[in-house]
Order: structure tokens, then C-alpha cells, then sequence
């Protein structure tokens, strides 16, 4: 583990065991992440990354380890409140709701979070603005994935997690939300699950590796994740 | 400077959600003057709206199917009835008391009900449907009495202002009720209490993920459709001085959702539409044939088909295209 100092810590993983019914899919998984850091969960399908940030954000529910979020354990929170702690998860399905308006959308992040400044958070993301009365079912998936981010920051939330955010989108998009990560990591800490591995070269300041359940590899050195040396453990 | 436009603003809220109730009512106490013969009907249609605003929150905005809607009807007739033939005098109290009970039962059913997803929620509704008919007609035979039913007519006191008495004036009350309904309605429709009940619909994880409590949403929409489920049983109550246990038959619940199906569900004049169509049709077609359900089965099999937001979304598609004609004429006319 990179040297941390307890104050600044978001949050802490210890020793995570996660299983679905009989099927254990977390092996002893323990990860640290600081406030303002950008940290990328790289592995294979299959890996555990998406059972990890289902259960640190609530919803799954581990069978032993802890989870501490700012101090606190949240371990045995229900997701409605580790979202209103301010720990947000975007999942991988870029699932806006459909039938609602840009703007309605937006509504229901603030009036969770009583976060009305708008403002701050579309200065991110300038293209919503011109779709405001669009219904979300007609954005296409670089403008859900810009929705999905601009809602998860009302709130000012201290951790997003974001679940494969660029998969499926068109490289310019990819372009763009590389340019708002970049812009929001000011804001807020990020925890990202990506196969993209230039992007992850480009954002990330440390990497975590996971194979078969398991943390197999933190990378910390900025020249090695520019080097792409984390390739060898996908 | 910034007052005065705060004012304006609040005042243009307040316009556009008491415009379109306004409209409608209008209609209807128009049609009754027009077809004064047609009375009954036109106060048939205003309660049954309601009923089924009460199921659109349900079926329409949150996606669950319930086959126990006449059950929570029943809770509001038998609350009223009851009272008004063994208790007390006044329709006004007795409806008041059926809209308790509405959200007594909301109260106490929601938490265990609203658990089950799907075809276990929409069963366990048509359960208590069953239930309610065998309360009303077996257990608590010596209030309800039975089969044979409650009549309270003349134990009903005189209200002030409108006796409820006389349906002439029980349909002025009936306006009344009904535009208040719809006035909390088109809020609804706008407000994010209504987009919360259509995002859970949607998306119920993802409503977790941005920090709702997505239990209490759906209780709270549970409960609304046991009160207004409940304040339109009153008003049948009240209005035919009668109840018997048919108003709670289980086989009486797929015409709650043929009616938001025909009218649009999760649209603010949809229940209006669809009750309308289906009480029209029911009246029309059974002038002729006896079976009328054949000619409703065949409409909703169409509407499923062809156009899913009922006739309150067709009409709607219709105003779109001839705003769109409308435009282009005199954008070539320009």
C-alpha cells in the first residue's frame, strides 16, 4: 500500500469476502483510496470489479470485512444511504430514465441531495445545457454517460465510482469525458473501472489489478501506468 | 423588481395547473346541460375517474399491475356506508372517514404488500380482493349486511351548502371533487414526487444509487391509490345511498386496468379519457348486444397493438401533427 496519511483517507477496504449464495467472487479484498486521487480497477471479465463497486456502494453485502468510508463503516448501510454519505456509483449500464427530461433527471439528483447548483456541475458537461427538455431515452451514450456524471456530482458526493464509463462509445466521446475527468478530479475523488488502457494511462494516479477475485497488484508509479506495465496482470 | 417577477411566476404555475381541470370541468357541466337526461352518467364518469386516477399511480407512473383495486374501492364504500347506516348522519363526515380508512389501509398493507414485485404483487392485491368480499358478506354480516346490502338513504342528513341528497347538487359536488383531484393530479404529474414514482418504474437501482429511499416512494405511491381508491368508494356510496359486496367482487378488477389501459397510463387526462371510453362504450354497446365485453375485449387488444398511450396519447399525437401542419403552412406561407 502506498503511504496515506489516515486523515486524508476516503476510503478503506479491508479484507473483502463477497459471494453469491454458495459462489465466493471477493477474495480478501482491500483497497485505500485518498480524497482527490483518481484510482482505475483494471482486470479481465469476470474479474470481481463490478461485485466490488457493488458492495462498497451498498449493495451487495459482504460476508466478512470491512468497509470505511470517511472514517465510517458503512458496511451495513443500504445504498440510499452510502449514496446520501456522499458515495456515488454510476453502473456500467449507462441506464438514464428514459421517459424523463434531461432537466427532470437532474431534479431528482438535487432533490436527494438538496444540491440545486447546477451551475457548477454543468460547467463540465456545457452540451447538456442545450438538451435540457430532451427525454433521456433520445440522448445517445456519450450524452447518458454526461448525465449520469453531471447527477452523481449533485451533492458535492466525496467518492464517485464509475462503472466502465467510456465502454461503447465513439472515440471523440471517449475525448470529451476524458477532458471532463480531468476537470472534476478538482471536485471530487474518483474511483473508475476501465478497459479503455490509454485512458487509464492518462488519468489514473494509481491502478489496482484484479484477477479471479483478488487484488493481485497496486501500481503506484506514475511511469510504470504511463508504461502500461499493468498490462501483464489482464 | 425580483418579487414582482417571483409573483408572476408563481402566478403562471398556479394558471397552467388549474387550466386544463378547469377546461374539463367546463365540459361536463356543459354536456350536462346539453343532454340533461345524461346526468347519472356524467357523475358515474367523475367518480370512476378517480378510481382509476387512484390505479393509474399505480399501474401508470409506477409500473405495478394490482388485481385488488376494487378491494381498496370497498374499504371507502363499506367505511361510509357503514357509518351512515348505523352511526352517524352526515355524508360529509362519512367520506372523510372513508378517506382515513383509505390511508389507514395504505398505512398498514403498504409495507408487506409493496415487498412483492410483478405477478406476486398484482396476486396478493387480487388476495385481499377475495378476502374484502368474504369480510363483507360473511364475517361482519351483522354490519354489512350480507348479500343483501346496505341502504342508508334516508338516515342521510341534509349537507350545507350542497345537499348531497339530491343528485342534482351531488353533482355540483362531484365538479368540485373532481377538479381538486385533478388540480393535485397535474402537480403531481410535474413535480418530483411524479418523476420519482416513473424513475422507480424505470430504473428502481438506479434510484438507490442517487440517494432514494425507494421503499417509502412506493408506499407513499400505495397509499395515495388506497386514499383516492378509497374517496371515490365514498362518493358511490353517497351517491346511490346503497352498497353491496359486488363493489369489492374480485372479477370486477380487470376493468380498472382496461380503463387506464384505453385512457393512457401515467398521462394527467388519461384516467378521464379511458373512464369515458369505457363506461361510454359499456352503455352504447350493451344498448344492442348483451355481451358488451366482447367489443371492449377487441378495443383493448387494439389499443395494446397499435396505440399503446391509449386515447388521451392518440389525441395528444393528433395535436402534435396538426401543430406541425400548422407550422409548416405558414412557414410556406411566410
Amino acid at each position: 500500500m502506498t503511504a496515506m496519511s489516515e486523515n486524508k483517507r476516503v476510503l478503506q477496504v479491508k479484507d473483502l469476502n463477497v459471494s453469491y449464495q454458495k459462489l465466493r467472487v471477493l477474495f480478501d479484498a482491500s483497497i485505500e483510496i485518498s480524497a482527490g486521487e483518481v484510482v482505475v480497477v483494471v482486470g479481465r471479465n469476470g474479474a470481481g470489479k463490478t461485485t466490488l463497486f457493488r458492495t462498497v456502494s451498498g449493495f451487495l453485502k459482504q460476508d466478512k470485512g470491512t468497509i470505511l468510508f470517511k472514517g465510517e463503516d458503512i458496511g451495513a448501510l443500504p445504498p440510499y444511504e452510502v449514496a446520501l454519505k456522499g458515495l456515488k456509483y454510476i453502473q456500467q449500464d449507462k441506464h438514464v430514465f428514459a421517459d424523463l427530461t434531461v432537466r427532470e433527471n437532474l431534479e431528482l439528483g438535487s432533490y436527494a441531495t438538496k444540491d440545486y447548483d447546477w451551475d457548477r456541475v454543468l460547467e463540465h458537461f456545457p452540451k447538456l445545457k442545450t438538451l435540457m427538455d430532451r427525454k433521456g431515452g433520445n440522448l445517445s451514450g456519450g450524452e447518458r454517460q454526461m448525465l449520469l456524471m453531471a447527477q452523481s456530482l449533485l451533492g458535492r458526493p466525496d467518492l464517485v465510482l464509475m462503472d466502465e464509463p467510456t465502454e461503447g462509445l465513439a472515440p471523440h466521446v471517449i475525448d470529451d469525458l476524458k477532458v471532463a475527468f480531468k476537470k472534476i478530479r478538482g471536485q471530487t475523488t474518483l474511483m473508475i473501472i476501465e478497459q479503455n488502457l490509454p485512458l487509464t494511462a492518462e488519468v489514473a494516479d494509481r491502478v489496482y489489478a484484479m484477477k479471479e477475485g483478488k487484488i493481485v497488484a497496486e501500481i503506484v508509479d506514475k511511469q510504470e501506468i504511463k508504461d502500461l506495465k499493468f498490462e501483464k496482470y489482464l | 423588481m425580483n418579487d414582482r417577477l417571483e409573483v408572476l411566476r408563481t402566478m403562471n404555475k398556479l394558471i397552467e395547473y388549474l387550466r386544463g381541470p378547469f377546461v374539463l370541468i367546463v365540459l361536463i357541466v356543459f354536456a350536462r346541460y346539453v343532454f340533461p337526461s345524461k346526468m347519472t352518467f356524467l357523475v358515474e364518469i367523475t367518480t370512476f375517474s378517480i378510481y382509476i386516477i387512484a390505479n393509474d399511480i399505480l399501474y401508470g407512473y409506477m409500473g405495478m399491475v394490482s388485481f385488488g383495486q376494487p378491494f381498496y374501492l370497498g374499504v371507502g364504500a363499506y367505511t361510509a356506508a357503514i357509518y351512515l347506516a348505523h352511526v352517524g348522519h352526515d355524508p360529509l363526515v362519512a367520506i372523510v372517514l372513508a378517506i382515513l380508512m383509505g390511508l389507514v389501509t395504505g398505512a398498514i398493507l403498504g409495507p408487506a404488500y409493496i415487498r412483492l414485485r410483478g405477478d406476486y404483487f398484482a396476486l396478493i392485491n387480487a388476495a385481499s380482493c377475495g378476502l374484502g368480499l368474504f369480510l363483507v358478506e360473511k364475517t361482519f354480516l351483522a354490519f354489512t349486511r350480507g348479500d343483501d346490502g346496505l341502504w342508508y338513504r334516508s338516515r342521510m342528513h341534509a349537507t350545507p351548502l350542497l345537499d348531497l341528497r339530491r343528485p342534482d347538487e351531488f353533482f355540483w359536488f362531484a365538479m368540485i371533487v373532481l377538479f381538486l383531484v385533478l388540480v393535485w393530479y397535474t402537480w403531481l404529474n410535474r413535480s418530483t414526487l411524479g418523476a420519482s414514482f416513473r424513475a422507480i418504474k424505470v430504473n428502481e437501482s438506479k434510484m438507490k444509487f442517487l440517494g432514494y429511499n425507494t421503499f417509502v416512494i412506493r408506499w407513499t405511491g400505495f397509499t395515495l391509490n388506497c386514499v383516492l381508491a378509497a374517496l371515490a368508494g365514498a362518493m358511490f356510496a353517497v351517491n346511490y345511498g346503497f352498497v353491496n359486496p359486488s363493489i369489492t367482487a374480485p372479477d370486477r378488477a380487470a376493468e380498472v386496468l382496461v380503463a387506464t389501459l384505453l385512457g393512457g397510463p401515467g398521462s394527467i387526462y388519461g384516467p378521464f379519457f379511458g373512464t369515458v371510453a369505457f363506461i361510454g362504450l359499456r352503455d352504447v354497446v350493451s344498448a344492442f348486444v348483451s355481451r358488451w365485453e366482447l367489443a371492449m375485449g377487441i378495443l383493448t387488444i387494439i389499443v395494446c397493438f397499435k396505440f399503446r398511450g391509449g386515447v388521451w396519447g392518440t389525441i395528444q399525437i393528433l395535436g402534435n401533427k396538426l401543430k406541425g401542419l400548422k407550422g409548416k403552412s405558414s412557414a410556406q406561407s411566410a
